[in-house]
């Protein structure tokens, strides 16, 4: 698992990354994931994700150079190399990962950030998206909303075309709902508004009727799609915006597309870039599609290579890559000043936290089994108590120098409009902590120094933590023995760190959760929608902590209600949401990220702003990468 | 045994058969390498199990963040890594568990190597056949690999689970040696007599013939010893030895594949890059020394 790439820690660990979605990569992500999405990521590397908010301006809070601590704000967002772009430029695209990338290179089926990060070459969503995560007309096709009926009526511009000279039809996009929505569908997108509201949708999802009654296809570049009701969700990554090439795909059985060939070796997309040749799980060869849409890419080609977080800053020096999807952040310090690259950052929409398992997956009813009185962490306190007990602070100052920094709630500043910082959360008070452990009744009772269940027994809690990155290891021994301190015995789950994708498996990614695992250290990267019922929803798979309160569900659904277009309504749900969090504590941040670009000074119009990084505009203004003296 | 006292008995110009043991006296007394090393490793071994009694190993693979990659300096002799741990306790810590893997690694493999190998060699025929396939067996296996798959899969490890699981691949080269050994011992007169005199197979083979190619054991399993240690090493540094809070040489040395550190913190690489090479040397010289002892045309003249 691992794939990769963020994160890390969190806890320790970890974290994870994220797979999926979202955000994955940043461009994609939008629209990935509508719901919230998140994805797993991997955490290493740090997470990829784009950022978005802009730090422009920022400078009152200065770093000291001294103890070097950074603060995200003072870091650029666009390259500063304002040379004209050359001809036949190459440019080289390091995916941090200390794994390989699993290859499932279509947006409907792929599930980890490294693939995302490839898929953002070759694939593009049909909608732009603004800064402030909401889509726009900018993109090969416009929407128009109807709110008397709900319905949404979309239209793909003239001249977009695939890879293979064909036009994206009104039919192409439709079709990924169809799959997407297929009851044989693999895939992790189902589920989210942008699906199950529309109308017919569940009838064909659960194989009642052979197509979806809420869509109507108008012409061969136009359709419409009725919603049971609108909501803000839809409009700010709901919506599903990626289409799927319907000529290439007709013959596949739904169930084995995953699997299939266009997927898996001869990728199609729209994108700015084609796939000229893969070497699975190391890298792939892209080369500019002169008919893109939008004008003909700047770059002739592109290599995306996996870059193990160990040399990623050696590759860097020497010109091996020329950008990465996510600079592994605790690497930042002692390569600040590398002589030819110049270093963009932003705010990151991802957060590494500590899940508590409090039920398993019920496969029979697609839904969270949840059962805290059977679990070992179902105790709020304890688990309130376990907060309490971690110095986030002192983690991310001393091993990310402030480049990740305590986190609160699980909505990320990277939403500002949405992240309440009103709200008082735990900070690390290891007096508090025993305090709330004496008075829920855990004690010391047989005297080996360790706390004990209310009821007597041992209390022994499995922390399952990634590898990945040096400081994986470390911190995932530092939160550890912080909850040592209070009395609380955590141990590794099989004694070490666990790998990626073994991770996200275990916790729970197929819905077979571990029973040895009682709590985890993850991380997410979420969508640009704010709405986080994709981890948190009752019927989630990603909600790995397995919680459900209808309290919970009500909040997630009055988010996305249509009340919730009034912004002040909607920011008040999301701030009783993460309210109810605190209290109720199925998972607790731990830290918030950063993300850090490192560019090589021959990279021009290469900006971080966008949602996406708009691949066809960037360009290198000399053949060979500049390298350090 | 004192300077004086080997003279004198190069003086008796060895007058009886010597004793094994006499004989690997002289041969390490004579050679200065093989004393020193040999001198190096009591010493080193003794120092590191006493020192390691005295740490507190949870004390030393504590994370501290508030001291990560601090360079040498009075309250860490050896500076720190990544996780404000110190480098010092670890690398006491570490090559305990490295020496201690390598011994009993050494002595587990040993002993069911000589086992296997004087029963088959002694026997011969269709026992030594089936024997020795299941060894050919054993040996065609790719071992490294084996080992990092059952690391990988048993859920939870020890030094002794580690231990076994090392063992189980890494006793069909001494087995080979000693049955190769027993072969021809067998042929020899006192074992015919003592068999004709009416003496049990296992008292034949464990009373009189292990005690006759003994010294080819000590040899073996000393120059063992040192591979054991390589390997343990080894396999730590790829991430498949200890488990993540357990010390090693070998986890010490891959922090040096962050290339940072391998320019820039040279105090968490460079001591157990430079024991290990020289516990390794140390051990190899003593091991050739008795080897020279043990063969007497590789004996120098005396």
């Amino acid at each position: 698992m691992s794939k990769s790439i963020t994160g890390k820690l969190f806890f320790v660990l970890m974290l994870a990354l994220f797979l999926v979605l979202a955000a994955c990569g940043g461009d994609d992500e939008g629209n990935e994931e509508a719901g919230g999405g998140s994805e797993e990521g991997s955490e290493e590397s740090e997470g990829s994700e784009g950022g978005e908010e802009d730090s422009e301006g920022s400078s009152e809070e200065e770093t000291d150079p001294e103890d070097k601590i950074y603060d995200i704000e003072n870091f650029p967002n666009q390259t500063s190399n304002e040379e004209d772009p050359i001809d036949g430029g190459h440019l080289n695209f390091g995916l941090v990962s200390d794994t390989v990338f699993e290859g499932t290179l279509q947006y409907n089926f792929y599930s980890g950030d490294p693939d995302s990060q490839i898929l953002q070459f070759i694939d593009e969503a049909m909608l732009g998206m603004d800064t402030d995560h909401t889509y726009n007309n900018e993109g090969p096709a416009t929407f128009e909303a109807n709110e008397e009926e709900g319905s949404i009526t979309f239209e793909i511009k003239d001249g977009v075309n695939w890879h293979d000279g064909e036009p994206v039809t009104a039919e192409d996009w439709v079709y990924s709902y169809e799959v997407i929505g297929h009851p044989d569908y693999t895939g992790v997108r189902y589920g989210t508004v942008g699906f199950t509201l529309i109308e017919g949708m569940e009838e064909y999802h659960n194989g009642e009727a052979d197509e979806i009654s809420g869509i109507e296809i108008h012409d061969e570049k136009s359709f419409t799609i009725n919603y049971e009701r609108l909501t803000p969700s839809l409009t700010s990554g709901g919506i599903w915006t990626y289409a799927m090439p319907k000529h290439v795909f007709e013959d596949i059985p739904v169930a084995d597309m995953a699997e299939s060939d266009p997927v898996r070796e001869n990728p199609i997309g729209m994108g700015p870039f084609k796939v000229d040749s893969i070497v699975p799980g190391e890298s792939v060869e892209l080369t500019a599609n002169e008919d893109y849409w939008d004008g003909e890419p700047n770059l002739d080609g592109v290599t995306v290579k996996v870059v193990n977080p160990n040399v990623v800053a050696q590759e860097l020096e020497t010109g091996g890559v020329d950008v990465v999807d996510a600079f592994p952040a605790d690497q930042y310090p002692e390569n600040s000043n590398m002589e030819n690259v110049e270093w963009l950052g932003d705010v990151a929409g991802s957060y590494s936290y500590i899940g508590f398992k409090l039920g398993d997956w019920n496969a029979e009813e697609n839904r969270v089994n949840y059962k805290p009185d059977e679990m070992k962490m179902g105790d709020v306190e304890l688990r309130r108590a376990m907060w309490y007990a971690v110095d986030n602070n002192g983690v991310g100052e001393n091993f990310y120098n402030g480049l990740r920094w305590n986190a609160t709630t699980l909505i990320t500043p990277w939403h500002e409009n949405f992240h309440d910082e009103s709200i008082e959360t735990p900070t690390y008070d290891a007096d508090e902590a025993n305090r709330i452990l004496d008075e829920a009744g855990y004690e010391d009772t047989n005297g080996d120094g360790m706390r004990e269940t209310p009821d007597g027994e041992e209390l022994t809690i499995n922390f399952a933590s990634m590898s990945g990155g040096e400081s994986a290891e470390p911190i995932a021994n530092y939160y550890m023995q912080q909850w040592e301190q209070v009395g609380l015995d955590v141990q590794l789950v099989d004694g070490r760190l666990l790998e990626f994708n073994q991770f996200y498996d275990r916790v729970g990614q197929t819905g077979e959760d571990d029973p040895a695992i009682d709590i985890y250290a993850g991380a997410w990267s979420v969508g640009s929608d704010v709405d986080p019922t994709g981890l948190y929803g009752p019927t989630q798979i990603f909600n790995f902590p397995r919680y459900e309160s209808e309290e919970n569900t009500e909040l997630l659904e009055d988010g996305i209600s249509e009340e919730a277009f009034d912004q002040e309504y909607r920011k008040e749900v999301y701030s009783d949401w993460q309210e109810l969090m605190v209290e109720e504590i199925p998972v607790f941040p731990t830290l918030y990220r950063s993300e850090i670009y490192p560019a090589n000074e021959r990279v021009t119009n290469y900006d971080i702003t966008r949602y996406a990084i708009e691949w066809q505009d960037v360009g290198v203004t000399q053949e060979e990468p500049v390298t350090a003296e | 045994m004192s300077n004086q006292q080997t003279e004198k008995v190069i003086e008796q110009k060895v007058e009886k058969s010597p004793s094994g043991l006499s004989i690997f006296w002289k041969e390490i007394l004579r050679d200065k390498l093989a004393l020193v090393s040999l001198l190096f490793l009591v010493l080193t071994t003794i120092a590191v199990f006493g020192v390691s009694i005295l740490l507190d190993k949870d004390e030393i693979v504590r994370v501290d963040p508030f001291a990560i990659y601090e360079p040498p300096s009075e309250l860490f002799l050896l500076g720190t890594d990544q996780g404000g741990r110190d480098i010092f306790g670890q690398l006491i810590i570490g090559t305990r568990n490295s020496l201690s893997v390598g011994i009993l690694v050494t002595i587990m493999s040993g002993f069911i190597g000589i086992v296997f190998g004087v029963v088959s060699g002694y026997f011969g025929g269709h026992v030594d056949n089936v024997m020795m396939r299941i060894v050919d067996f054993f040996m065609v296996l790719p071992n490294i690999m084996i080992i990092i798959v059952f690391v990988t899969i048993v859920p939870k490890y020890s030094v002794m689970t580690f231990s076994l699981v090392m063992t189980a691949f890494l006793w069909m080269g001494i087995a080979r040696l000693i049955r190769s050994r027993a072969l021809q011992e067998k042929e020899l007169d006192y074992v015919q007599a003592s068999r004709t005199l009416g003496s049990s197979h296992m008292k034949i083979i464990f009373t009189q013939v292990l005690p006759n190619i003994m010294s080819l054991i000590v040899v073996t399993m000393t120059l063992n010893l040192a591979a054991n240690i390589g390997i343990e090493s080894g396999l730590s540094f790829l991430g498949f030895g200890f488990p993540q809070d357990t010390p090693s040489l070998g986890t010490l040395l891959s922090y040096a594949t962050n290339p940072t550190t391998l320019e820039q913190r040279w105090w968490i690489w460079v001591p157990a890059a430079i024991l290990i090479l020289v516990l390794m040397l140390a051990v190899r010289n003593v091991g050739e020394a008795l080897k020279r002892a043990a063969d007497a045309r590789q004996r120098r003249a005396s």
